[in-house]
């Protein structure tokens, strides 16, 4: 489906040798796609550096006019203040096991459900199919308001689970359509054929044969419905927004609540780099994996 | 044989299906009907739920501010679509090409992605503090400006445009962009090799190429990464939300917003479900064109 990877060309000249070659009207092309290239790099790394930045700098600098860009002394002081101004660890706790346990419910319930949609035509499958992508699109603001009442009659507002039960509504319909479109490509239909013939059931193909062939596919959704609920704010500022249960994403708000006075700014900061990490660490771990698993969608075999 | 097939299937497809009506479909129906009786949530337990027609979309619909708000949402869509659009496909095009430091290139262009929108909001909102923007002191550095620029706060307007807006799509973009790079990509790399070839021999320069083959082989991944764009536009919530509340003066406030205000702030969920309704007539009416596209080739 998407990819990073790119096959190799046998030249891999420096752009600057690419430009030196070019002909005259493609020069200024590529001279001002260049410039407009570095300044677009500097939109995209300039309020991430900030962060870091401001998250390492002791509290007499962050105060300093004008902003001091590069720390002399950095310090990590802000992160052990952070903690003490709100329990970020403690928020940080609630997001992961919210987040994991909303992705694995979701990932295992459309296992089953992207398998028979891409495997099987059965009456209503084109109806069901229909129904999970228009939810899919359909922003969340539209179902927002029912769903905090449903979680209210069900006493879970304030829960884990009220926010868990959210999440699995909320990622499902991407998980499923993500899925069905790596079975479709990822395994070969022979593969359950042959299991069928040698005796096998419906379910033991499936459970036997095709989810351990597609282990990546289905890790790569997983990671994805993960970030899904790690990112969450609209769910999370609902359903659970009091006391130490609060996931990171509302819980760095609480700094807002502090006076929001530039004081507290490093600290904050740090907060949000914390809010951030785990995404990106997951990310990075699993990049070559996810990008495996995900192209292997697009490839026809 | 057949009976026991379906059987399977319909036992497979159980869980995911009552979840998405009980989640979905449901709650979105829910909402609507919300939006066409009385649902006042500090005169609910006196007067119940009483129908009442279309009066809560005459309401929302003569409310200046919110006729104010759907302006902005449809300003903050197009310009928000169209910069993801023109920055993604320049973008696309420069990690397409192979140079050395490409990898570390994608990877850099890709962190905004990794950014929560929660945490995108907290960093542009100290990155666009009035009083200590770097950006401020790079301009003022530069002679561009005299006075600071109150990103987030000048109530100056011209026409539909304002600061704030300018400032509030700036983030939206920012944390969209990835995706619509790592989407053009991929859709870059199955142009064939040959087209390109044919265009050099013919002597097209960079921009013939880029006009001639590569946007009219982009088209239908195009059109569908502008409708996702423009529906994630049109239903966006948090970053209007935690950066401004959609002030000052109601400049960024967007329909997500006002429906959460309504009904979260003066607990009328009616009119709450009257804006979102317009969402949803408007984001329903762009995904059956784009499901009626997407399921032409299914069952």
């Amino acid at each position: 489906m998407m990819t990073i990877a790119v096959p190799e060309t046998a030249v891999r000249a420096g752009l600057w040798q690419r430009l030196a070659f070019a002909n005259k009207t493609d020069l200024v092309t590529r001279v001002l796609v260049v410039a407009i290239t570095i300044a677009l790099l500097f939109y995209i790394l300039l309020p991430v550096y900030w962060m870091l930045k401001s998250s390492f700098q002791p509290n007499q600098e962050i105060r300093v006019l004008p902003p001091i860009w590069f720390p002399t002394e950095p310090t990590a002081q802000p992160y052990t203040n952070a903690n003490r101004l709100i329990p970020m660890w403690r928020y940080v706790l609630n997001s992961l096991f919210v987040s994991v346990t909303a992705a694995g419910i979701s990932t295992i319930i459309a296992c089953s459900a992207a398998y028979v949609l891409a495997r099987f035509r059965f009456p209503g499958a084109t109806i069901i199919l229909g129904l999970i992508l228009l939810t899919n699109l359909i922003p969340a603001i539209t179902r927002v308001f029912p769903i905090y009442f449903f979680i209210q009659d069900l006493g879970l507002l304030n829960s884990y689970a009220g926010l868990i039960l959210a999440y699995v509504g909320f990622s499902l319909p991407f998980a499923v359509l993500m899925l069905r479109g790596y079975f479709e490509s990822a395994a070969p239909p022979e593969l359950e054929e042959a299991a069928l013939i040698d005796g096998c059931g419906y379910f033991e193909a499936f459970w036997r044969v095709i989810l351990p062939v597609c282990l990546p596919g289905i890790a790569a959704v997983a990671i994805f419905t993960f970030l899904n609920a790690w990112n969450d704010f609209l769910w999370a500022s609902l359903l659970l927004n009091q006391g130490e249960m609060k996931t990171i994403q509302v819980g760095i708000g609480d700094f807002a609540q502090e006076g929001g006075g530039v004081q507290y700014v490093n600290a904050f900061m740090a907060a949000c780099v914390v809010a951030t990490v785990p995404a990106l660490v997951v990310f990075v771990f699993v990049q070559r994996w996810l990008v495996g698993g995900l192209t292997a969608g697009s490839v026809k075999t | 044989m057949t009976r026991q097939k379906y059987l399977f299937c319909y036992l497979m497809v159980a869980p995911a299906m009552l979840i998405t009506a009980a989640l979905g479909i449901y709650p979105m129906l829910f909402s609507l009907w919300m939006s066409f009786v009385e649902y006042d949530l500090l005169r609910v337990n006196e007067f119940g739920t009483p129908f009442v027609g279309l009066d809560n979309y005459v309401e929302v619909f003569s409310d200046p501010r919110f006729v104010q708000t759907l302006f902005n949402t449809i300003i903050f869509t197009i310009l928000a679509v169209a910069a993801t659009l023109g920055f993604g496909l320049l973008l696309s095009q420069v990690l397409n090409i192979n140079y050395r430091g490409r990898t570390a290139l994608r990877m850099l262009v890709c962190v905004p992605w990794f950014v929560p929108p929660a945490v995108a909001s907290a960093i542009w909102m100290w990155l666009l503090n009035t009083d200590r923007s770097p950006i401020n002191f790079l301009l003022q550095d530069f002679g561009l400006i005299t006075s600071n620029v109150r990103w987030l706060t000048d109530s100056a307007t011209w026409g539909p445009f304002s600061i704030p807006m300018m400032s509030i799509v700036a983030v939206r973009v920012w944390n969209g962009l990835p995706f619509a790079v790592i989407f053009l990509l991929a859709a870059l790399q199955s142009i064939p090799r040959s087209l390109y070839e044919a265009a050099e021999v013919d002597g097209a320069s960079l921009l013939q190429k880029f006009w001639y083959v590569t946007l009219p082989m982009l088209r239908p991944v195009l059109a569908i990464l502008i409708t996702l764009l423009v529906i994630g536009g049109l239903g966006s919530f948090e970053i209007n939300y935690i950066m401004t509340g959609g002030g000052p003066q109601n400049l960024t406030n967007i329909m997500a917003v006002y429906s959460y205000q309504q009904a979260f702030s003066f607990f009328r969920f009616d009119l709450a479900s009257a804006s979102s309704g317009v969402i949803f007539l408007m984001t329903g009416f762009i995904s059956i064109f784009y499901l009626r596209s997407q399921l032409k080739g299914v069952a």
